[in-house]
């Protein structure tokens, strides 16, 4: 249940950052060359639109950490799989779970050293430069983040232990290709035929 | 001595299989936690520091740019305005094939990308004209590579991140090399489909030209707000990729119709956990630099090098043997961010133009894509064409020579990566 919700949160922020960051960078830019035209000019002089590089790249960081973990749910992180594979039973699988805690272990030391951080960071009144909102908020992704993956490494290390599963990405499926592609493939075919 | 531990720590962590992310994240911690004293608070700060560049936000814009115009339709419209253009020739469809790579590699930055939009609708094809199966293979994973070559690329821009060089200049200096291969590769094709007499279509008329070109011009059209965005100084290159992934979102959606709304969400999804597994790597890479600046190591081995007698020919060979090997076993982003930070210093030290080292070594990472074991257009083109790799390897070679004697090229003539920025941008 707890697991679930943690699923959808985690799925939900990162779409939305994206989509929010892109939107963002592309009003910025319309404002930039809209500000010279007349009429619409009144209108835009009034807003500014100085922050919207760094907070593309506030929301970028973001994220990027909570990605990260949810990369690690779905085995898109890729390694040097050489050794791994000519490996097999046992041996092969204590070096897969070797690999997974210690990601769960570097991922720990970073959120540690991260939470650190930023108590340090919110003792000061730093602030960012056009935004101007506290820095430990945005610095807090990083011990957030960073735990968030160290839970699921030991996840995927934990079900991998019990039931001998990985999650595996698939780096050359392409999303969407599947229901298109035997479409395309009919309606390419007659119409070189029909060339010949 | 450190500079050994290190890459041997980070050599044997690497071959456990663990992601490359956390093996140099992990590397850079065990050797400040014992070796030195480097205070790790400004290790914590890097671990934040690290991907704040506005420049590294290109790549997810650039990803999710990507994504929109994979999905289906744009691939086909540029295959069929290619095979119009140029499919009465020898090698037909198949040379049509690297053409309509070479397009879609200009509204794509990712060479697997390319490999499966154009051959998931190709390859089938060509299949059903009579063409040998190892023939068509051969053409798309190879010419698939093209992806990272012509701009727009991400492997550009992660070299750019690492070593401070305009991305605007990489991607304009990538568009004649990229010209070239792809005509080479055309050449390729087009002398082993006469020699076997492989079936050629019917010349287009000029009206069925130009209805290709109007269909596919949509598409087409995203180079030209990246390239000339960057050019005239409309935009830099992050928000000249953001244009492009917002202007990939309205053709797909509304002018192509080829997406309904509600998948949008998953293709957002996907970007943004591709894009986040990317720029993790650059984060512990921008990590593991450090660490070797603070060692001083890329000076070391420049002076190291300069000491030898290496002059840029015996450099640039290394590099290229290296960066070959390499590309055995890791994919391109992790190579560049890797190995950039470290040849880069001995390079410039050479007297080499940092633009033309940015070339080779992406023309480097596209041979490494289409051999194996790692080649990850290998593995693409062997799911689409249910062909085992050992099979595609054979069927790739003629192009994988034509790539290397390519790659001798662009080693030894810095003019033809150059020739188009310095005509530009002086």
């Amino acid at each position: 249940m707890f697991n679930k919700m943690l699923n959808h949160l985690e799925e939900g922020l990162i779409t939305f950052l994206i989509a929010a960051a892109t939107l963002v960078i592309f009003l910025a830019v319309a404002h930039r060359y809209l500000s010279g035209v007349p009429y619409i000019q009144d209108y835009t002089v009034k807003l500014h639109v100085s922050w919207a590089q760094e907070l593309c790249i506030f929301m970028f960081v973001w994220m990027a950490k909570f990605g990260a973990a949810y990369g690690v749910r779905t085995g898109i992180h890729v390694g040097v799989d050489v050794v791994v594979r000519k490996l097999t039973g046992k041996p092969q699988k204590l070096l897969i779970l070797f690999g997974l805690l210690s990601g769960a272990l570097f991922t720990g030391i970073v959120a540690t050293l991260g939470a650190n951080f930023v108590w340090h960071i919110a003792q000061t009144d730093q602030v960012s430069a056009d935004l101007e909102v506290p820095m430990w908020w945005v610095y807090l992704c990083v011990p957030l983040g960073s735990s968030l993956m160290s839970f699921r490494f030991l996840q995927v290390a934990w079900s991998y232990a019990h039931t001998g599963e990985l999650p595996h990405h698939d780096h050359g499926h392409v999303e969407g290709l599947d229901d298109v592609a035997p479409l395309a493939v009919t309606s390419a075919e007659p119409q070189n035929g029909a060339r010949r | 001595m450190n500079t050994l531990i290190i890459f041997v720590l980070l050599i044997t962590l690497m071959l456990t299989g663990m992601p490359i992310s956390i093996s140099l994240g992990l590397t850079v911690l065990t050797f400040l936690f014992t070796m030195t004293d480097v205070p790790i608070q400004s290790v914590a700060l890097k671990l934040f520091t690290g991907i704040e560049k506005f420049e590294i936000m290109a790549i997810p814009f650039f990803i999710l740019a990507g994504n929109f115009l994979t999905h289906g339709g744009v691939a086909k419209r540029m295959i069929r305005f290619a095979s119009s253009l140029i499919g009465h020739w020898h090698g037909g469809l198949g040379l049509a094939g690297v053409m309509a790579c070479a397009l879609f590699a200009a509204v794509s930055g990712s060479s697997p990308a390319t490999v499966v939009a154009i051959g998931s609708v190709i390859l089938p094809a060509m299949v059903a004209q009579g063409f040998p199966k190892n023939f068509g293979a051969g053409v798309i994973t190879t010419s698939g590579a093209l992806g990272i070559l012509i701009p727009p690329s991400i492997a550009m821009v992660m070299y750019s991140v690492s070593t401070n060089v305009s991305v605007g200049a990489m991607f304009i200096a990538g568009v004649v090399p990229g010209i070239a291969l792809a005509s080479l590769l055309g050449l390729t094709t087009w002398y082993i489909a006469r020699k076997n007499d492989y079936p050629r279509l019917a010349r287009a008329t000029w009206s069925a030209r130009w209805l290709a070109f109007k269909e596919s011009v949509w598409g087409l059209m995203l180079v030209v707000i990246v390239m000339g965005g960057i050019y005239s100084g409309i935009f830099t290159p992050t928000e000249a990729a953001a244009m492009a992934a917002v202007y990939a979102f309205v053709v797909t959606v509304f002018v192509y119709k080829d997406m309904p709304l509600r998948r949008i969400p998953k293709v957002l999804l996907d970007s943004a956990s591709m894009s986040a597994m990317l720029l993790y790597i650059i984060t512990n890479a921008v990590l593991f630099s450090f660490l070797m600046t603070s060692e001083n190591i890329p000076q070391a081995m420049a002076d190291w090098m300069i000491a030898q007698g290496f002059g840029p020919i015996a450099f640039l060979l290394v590099v290229n043997i290296l960066l070959l090997l390499a590309g055995n076993v890791m994919e391109p982003s992790s190579i560049i961010l890797i190995m950039a930070p470290i040849l880069f210093p001995v390079a410039i030290k050479l007297g080499i133009d940092p633009i033309h080292f940015g070339i080779l070594m992406v023309v480097n990472m596209e041979v490494g894509m289409c051999h194996p074991p790692v080649g990850l257009n290998l593995y693409v083109a062997s799911g689409i064409t249910k062909m085992g790799i050992s099979e595609l390897t054979v069927a790739v070679w003629p192009w994988l020579l034509t790539m290397l004697a390519f790659l001798g090229v662009v080693t030894y003539w810095p003019a033809l990566s150059l020739w188009l920025p310095h005509l530009l941008m002086k």
